[in-house]
């Protein structure tokens, strides 16, 4: 008798054990899943996850992509993540500047994504499953007469497939890719969905400021870019036809066509003038502007920042 | 007689529209000292220190400056009378006197834009120099403004039968700078006429 209840006992014991450490794990599983943070790793990680491929076979499914190149453009993009190049006269700028918060956060992220693109031709990048187009992937690595895009292919591969995917309504005549698209309305970013492929893709908290046709009311706009340049990411959307003055036309668009990465900002000096260091185009750009320029440039204001378990 | 009128001043137009279209080869030849000078300047000083100069206004008065470090690119718009600028070159290594030069030489033949395009054949880096007129001869209201725009190359460049500019002598598939299809006027020198000057 004695025997049967410790045998019971132990029996119970068991399944209770069973029983609370299946509870452990789905707690903890839950908890993985249900985790709001922003995914992050290290430049140093990076550099270690791609220079143990030493070689990549030929891809089945980007028959124009050299594995030789799209390493060493993976590379490139680890060591020296501002050198990335939308190409000249493409409308891949809203792609770029995306580009410039993995490649500055979470590099590891970029890289097995990638990786994962190239040999399976689709993959999961955060809450998007990406499925570019047969024409996507016979395009990659062709495109021509873009300055240094001409030797990325992997460059080519992912802005590709971000503007095969994410669709604005400025996308909405044009969705489907045919050679020469990409300086077409087919690869234009319009603001709402520059800020929904920045949350989609690398889970941030984004607080963006501004629109498509309307400058953003803001007082005191030196202040409001100083503030927003101590943490996290600032992304400006700008009107080219000012900052990059093409043309001698004395009515110029006043729509903003243009992502840059703000990185620095100073206060007005002795003749009144802000200075501003921001990235685009491959290179850093020190320039300085008044503040009613400024404020004619600027459309939207966005704020990245990483989410963290701490809130 | 308002018909013939009407007529006269049409064909006038056309002729006018078709003249500033097919000069710029004669404007070349015309202009080749010192456009030759300004390209050989240029890309003397610019192998130096890697920079971009560009007249920003119709009337050739305030100019832009890009200057180019292995971390950064600098723009700066000056007057080319101010002190700022000479302060300016002096800072990154240029050489006032040969910038001062060629702000003169563009202002003489109206070039308000001269800079450096890289280029890729066959997975290898070219360069050539790029030059952006404007023509200052009668302009229509409202129709868009056109610029010439040269480009000269290190090496002579391959040509199809219509004087298009050549990818590869190989692949006759016809090279795009800028998203524009250039046209023989030398071997090593290839124009085009666009809307945009950069």
């Amino acid at each position: 008798m004695q025997l049967l209840q410790y045998r019971l006992a132990l029996h119970f014991h068991r399944k209770l054990v069973l029983i609370a450490s299946l509870c452990f794990y789905i707690t903890i599983g839950n908890a993985q899943v249900t985790a709001d943070v922003t995914p992050v790793s290290s430049h140093e990680e990076a550099i270690a996850l791609v220079s143990r491929i030493s070689s990549l076979k030929p891809s089945v499914v980007w028959t124009n992509v050299s594995p030789y190149k799209f390493l060493q453009n993976l590379k490139e993009n680890i060591q020296r993540p501002l050198d990335l190049y939308e190409g000249s006269n493409t409308n891949f700028c809203g792609y770029a500047a995306l580009s410039y918060l993995p490649l500055h956060d979470n590099p590891v992220g970029y890289i097995r994504f990638m990786l994962d693109l190239y040999e399976n031709g689709k993959a999961r990048y955060g809450n998007v499953f990406l499925n570019p187009s047969d024409e996507i992937k016979k395009a990659a690595g062709t495109l021509k007469f873009k300055g240094i895009l001409d030797i990325r292919p992997a460059d080519q591969m992912w802005f590709l497939t971000l503007a095969d995917h994410f669709k604005g309504y400025v996308n909405f005549f044009n969705k489907h890719y045919q050679p020469g698209d990409e300086n077409t309305f087919w690869a234009s970013v319009n603001y709402a969905k520059f800020n929904r492929m920045a949350r989609k893709l690398f889970n941030y908290k984004v607080s963006p400021r501004g629109s498509d046709l309307k400058h953003p009311s803001i007082h005191g706009l030196y202040n409001y870019l100083n503030k927003s340049l101590q943490s996290g990411i600032t992304v400006l959307y700008l009107n080219n036809a000012y900052l990059y003055k093409k043309k001698h036309n004395t009515l110029r668009p006043g729509i903003p066509t243009h992502y840059v990465i703000l990185l620095n900002i100073f206060q007005p000096n002795k003749n009144g003038l802000i200075t501003i260091i921001y990235w685009d185009y491959g290179f850093r750009s020190l320039r300085q502007v008044s503040p009613a320029f400024l404020k004619k440039i600027i459309f939207g204001i966005t704020h990245v920042d990483k989410k963290s378990a701490n809130g | 007689m308002g018909e013939k009128i009407f007529h006269k001043l049409f064909l006038l137009v056309v002729l006018m529209n078709s003249c500033t279209t097919t000069n710029i080869s004669k404007y070349y030849f015309d202009h080749q000292p010192v456009l030759d000078k300004l390209h050989q300047s240029y890309s003397v000083q610019y192998s130096h220190n890697p920079f971009s100069l560009e007249y920003v206004d119709k009337s050739f008065n305030n100019i832009s400056i890009e200057i180019f470090t292995d971390t950064m690119k600098y723009i700066y718009v000056f007057q080319p009378d101010e002190m700022r600028l000479k302060d300016t070159l002096a800072k990154y290594h240029l050489v006032a006197g040969g910038i001062s030069e060629l702000l003169t030489g563009m202002r003489a033949v109206h070039c308000n834009w001269i800079n450096n395009l890289d280029y890729y054949v066959d997975q290898t880096k070219n360069s050539l120099v790029f030059m952006s007129i404007r023509p200052m001869g009668f302009h229509f209201p409202f129709k868009r403004k056109k610029y010439y725009i040269l480009s000269y190359f290190s090496q002579p460049q391959y040509y199809d039968k219509e004087g298009r500019l050549l990818d590869k002598k190989r692949r006759r598939k016809i090279r795009k700078i800028n998203e524009d299809v250039f046209k023989r006027i030398t071997d090593k020198v290839a124009y085009t006429i666009s809307d945009r000057y950069r």
